[in-house]
């Protein structure tokens, strides 16, 4: 005779499937989780339990104190979020005004144009500037000149400074295209076999990454100057490593071309 | 005693147009790709198409298959007009706009996050919201299915479910659970950040999630294949279907064991223990058992068809069968690519030999293999035996239909079989570009001409397949009544267990809550454990 209810003991179907489903997950967590840790020296080097939270993937201590924390040279502490990318106040942008005429226009420009090799600041973005103002004064990113101007200003003057430049006008040429004549494959294409993005990718023409400036129209002094940091190590403010990594096997009729390939886009009088 | 064709026709119409479009898209990735042309210049055209192709095959065109076909299941198996046309139409149209509203931000480079997700990136809002109104569109379908077959059931106390409907309502319970990790993602995680009110997402929590989502999806687009493997095939080539009780057997075993094992797509992410990992990785084993099952009953089926045309001896049978009927053809063709396809995926199951094609082409090799191999060739066939029922036409011509199942199999091997091939020889997948001219790469280039060549011949067989569709032509000689395949013994009664879902739904629910349960709860608990999130197509 058909049993009648489907959730009964007597129903052999459901007899059999709930009994040999619990035991097939018993019997798979109990090799997941004990036996299969338990030929591993490094998940029960501290007891069956131990290897248990591990293989659930709690290990005991998340991090084990090593020197190697803190050891080392240090890189930036500065967290990129896209709040940083908003443009700021009238307010904000007024007072950065007056302290950037006071502090900044002298290699800056008094348009953010610089004249003397210093980057041009006229229209970058927000976050670029919050961000190595940061790496300056905790020292991150070295200038005795930067390092020395930063260290006074507070989180407030950071903000409305980026604002006040942000609301600049870029006089900026055309963006780079990927199929502009002339341009780098590096900047274009990257070259894959190496790991090298092309820098369109983040520096625009293709895509904008958050925190990545915009460089058409920079000295290429202040360019090649600061790719060979990079690729030394001497510059190494930079969020896990991107630039460094980026730059570090490329040679130096490389580097140059990279540089004069940015430089050469003249700023022109335009909008941003 | 057919009155949902329109429907059951919109459904197949936009999801076939779906289809064509992006599988030109396909074949333009594989082309730009393949050293047959210059590097694509802008790559974020290639992952704009990527995302496009992915999202309209993964999301809107399986969907409508299973939609459409589940209507006309409803009507023909249950023999009932169906319940709630006009939800239906609700449900078919939420599914247009959220397609119109995802496709508009993909297409003008707003959204090139792959269909995937992969947050930390963040597209615009628009994607997502339409992604979730496809997902909405296609619950309207679940509880039409479930309301339908409940109405039946009493009316028709103590009989058993047509098979048809059975693999239909798992089908539809199947998409209605494992839709719910994406939903979570999308609407908890991924919106608020798309939307501006948050700065920083969880991605490996959102991984996980996804996770849940993204292996039982698959599963939700083979039911309409492994239905017409059951219920179609037996009866198209003349024979008798061997086994009902093993049809559902099948079904309810995907039902149980096809939703907790998404964590076999995470085996390199760190933030899961290998536990889980371990039972993740034996849970999906398991899923290959109701497809063994299938294999062996569709194959004895066919054994029969063959003997009933005076095959005889152990292998003589074969050159019995009716090798010019395209189901014939279909179904072969779908079998060698499972076979192949299937043990490729249990490869990349495999907790240690997924090490080695992690992320590899193999993987791009293997899922097209299996969905748009095995599975979508049966999406074909289902077209083409409805259509008759559909549109009143004579049965569509054999020979047209053969060639374009033929260009379809031999396009779909010259695709895959060299991208598991290069897979195996470490070639990353989702890269717009290769540098051949590297000495190192040089060797790999023929396997991404061979690509591209297959990818035509697949474009080819997807025009000839809509003009197929698109030529028929309605005829005064009224299409005799559509039958499912017979048993070789018709249950008279079926055990209550193989009647019903509510074991198997909460066997499905329970598995979910072990497997995925704890993993969840501590990703979800631990502070700190976001990142900034990246926005895509521009600031």
């Amino acid at each position: 005779m058909q049993p009648r209810s489907m959730y009964a003991w007597g129903n052999p179907w459901f007899r059999w499937s709930v009994c040999g489903l619990v035991v097939f997950a018993l019997l798979t967590l109990l090799v997941g989780f004990v036996w299969l840790p338990s030929v591993q020296d490094d998940f029960t080097a501290k007891g069956v339990w131990d290897g248990i939270c591990r293989a659930a993937g709690v290990p005991r201590e998340w991090r084990a104190p090593t020197k190697s924390a803190d050891a080392g040279p240090r890189t930036t502490d500065v967290v990129l979020t896209s709040t940083m990318a908003r443009s700021g106040s009238g307010d904000s942008t007024g007072r950065g005004g007056t302290l950037a005429i006071q502090q900044c226009s002298m290699c800056h420009g008094a348009q953010g144009m610089s004249e003397s090799g210093a980057p041009n600041l006229a229209g970058q973005y927000p976050e670029v500037v919050i961000k190595q103002l940061h790496d300056y004064k905790r020292g991150d990113r070295s200038s005795a000149i930067m390092e020395s101007l930063a260290r006074k200003l507070s989180d407030r003057d950071i903000l409305d400074i980026a604002s006040y430049y942000d609301s600049l006008p870029r006089a900026k040429p055309a963006a780079a295209r990927v199929d502009e004549r002339g341009a780098p494959a590096l900047v274009r294409v990257g070259d894959p076999l190496r790991n090298i993005v092309p820098c369109m990718a983040c520096h625009g023409g293709n895509e904008h990454k958050l925190g990545a400036p915009w460089l058409d129209g920079m000295p290429k002094d202040y360019l090649l100057g600061e790719l060979r940091d990079f690729a030394s190590g001497a510059r190494r403010n930079d969020s896990y490593g991107q630039m460094r990594n980026m730059v570090r096997t490329l040679t130096p009729q490389e580097l140059d071309g990279v540089a004069e390939f940015y430089a050469r886009r003249e700023p022109e009088a335009g909008k941003r | 005693m057919f009155l949902a064709r329109r429907l059951v026709l919109a459904h197949f119409w936009v999801a076939f147009v779906a289809f064509t479009a992006a599988i030109v898209l396909g074949e333009w990735q594989m082309f730009v790709r393949s050293p047959l042309s210059a590097w694509v210049g802008d790559a974020e055209h290639y992952y704009r198409s990527v995302t496009a192709h992915g999202t309209v095959m993964g999301y809107v065109f399986p969907t409508l298959v299973a939609m459409g076909f589940g209507y006309a299941i409803t009507e023909l198996a249950l023999k009932q007009p169906l319940i709630g046309l006009r939800w239906a139409w609700a449900g078919f149209w939420l599914v247009m706009i959220g397609t119109v509203m995802a496709a508009t931000p993909v297409a003008l480079g707003y959204a090139s996050v792959l269909y995937t997700f992969y947050p930390p990136m963040i597209g615009s809002p628009f994607y997502y919201l339409g992604v979730v109104l496809v997902v909405v569109g296609s619950w309207v379908w679940v509880a039409l299915m479930v309301i339908n077959l409940n109405a039946w059931k009493k009316n028709n106390a103590g009989k058993p479910v047509p098979l048809a409907m059975f693999g239909n309502v798992a089908g539809a319970y199947l998409w209605a659970w494992t839709s719910v990790g994406a939903a979570i993602e999308i609407l908890f995680l991924i919106l608020p950040v798309a939307l501006g009110f948050k700065d920083t997402i969880d991605a490996g929590l959102a991984r996980v999630f996804f996770s849940w989502t993204l292996h039982a999806i698959v599963y939700f687009w083979l039911m309409p294949s492994y239905i017409a493997f059951y219920t179609i095939v037996p009866r198209a080539i003349g024979g008798r279907l061997y086994s009902d009780t093993m049809g559902r057997v099948a079904f309810v075993l995907f039902l149980v064991f096809s939703m907790p094992i998404g964590i076999h797509h995470l085996f390199a992410d760190p933030q899961l223990g290998a536990g889980f990992k371990f039972v993740h990785a034996v849970f999906t084993a398991m899923v290959s058992v109701p497809t063994f099952l299938t294999v062996f009953t569709i194959v004895a089926s066919v054994e029969i068809a063959a003997r009933l045309r005076g095959g005889r001896g152990m292998f003589g049978w074969v050159k019995a069968l009716p090798w010019s009927n395209p189901m014939m053809l279909a179904v072969t063709f779908s079998f060698i690519m499972l076979g192949f396809g299937g043990a490729g995926g249990i490869i990349n199951m495999s907790f240690q030999l997924n090490e080695t094609v992690h992320n590899t082409q193999w993987v791009t090799g293997h899922f097209h293999l299996i969905f748009a191999g095995a599975i979508v060739i049966m999406y074909f066939m289902v077209a083409y035996d409805l259509w008759p029922q559909l549109t009143g036409c004579r049965p569509l011509p054999a020979a047209l239909v053969r060639s374009q199942l033929w260009l379809w199999f031999v396009g779909m091997m010259i695709m895959t079989l060299p991208w598991h091939w290069v897979g195996l020889l470490g070639m990353p997948r989702r890269m717009a570009y290769f540098d051949f001219s590297n000495p190192a790469l040089d060797g790999q280039a023929w396997t991404l001409v061979a690509g591209s060549l297959g990818g035509l011949m697949l474009v080819v067989s997807a025009l000839l397949f809509v003009f197929i569709l698109a030529r028929a032509r309605a005829s005064d000689a009224r299409p005799s009544p559509f039958s499912f395949s017979t048993a070789v013994h018709m249950p008279a009664t079926t055990p209550v267990a193989l009647n019903g879902f509510g074991l198997w739904v909460a066997m499905m629910i329970a598995l979910t809550v072990v497997n995925y349960g704890f993993p969840i709860a501590q990703l979800a608990s631990l502070k700190g454990t976001s990142v900034p999130a990246i926005s895509v197509g521009g600031r």
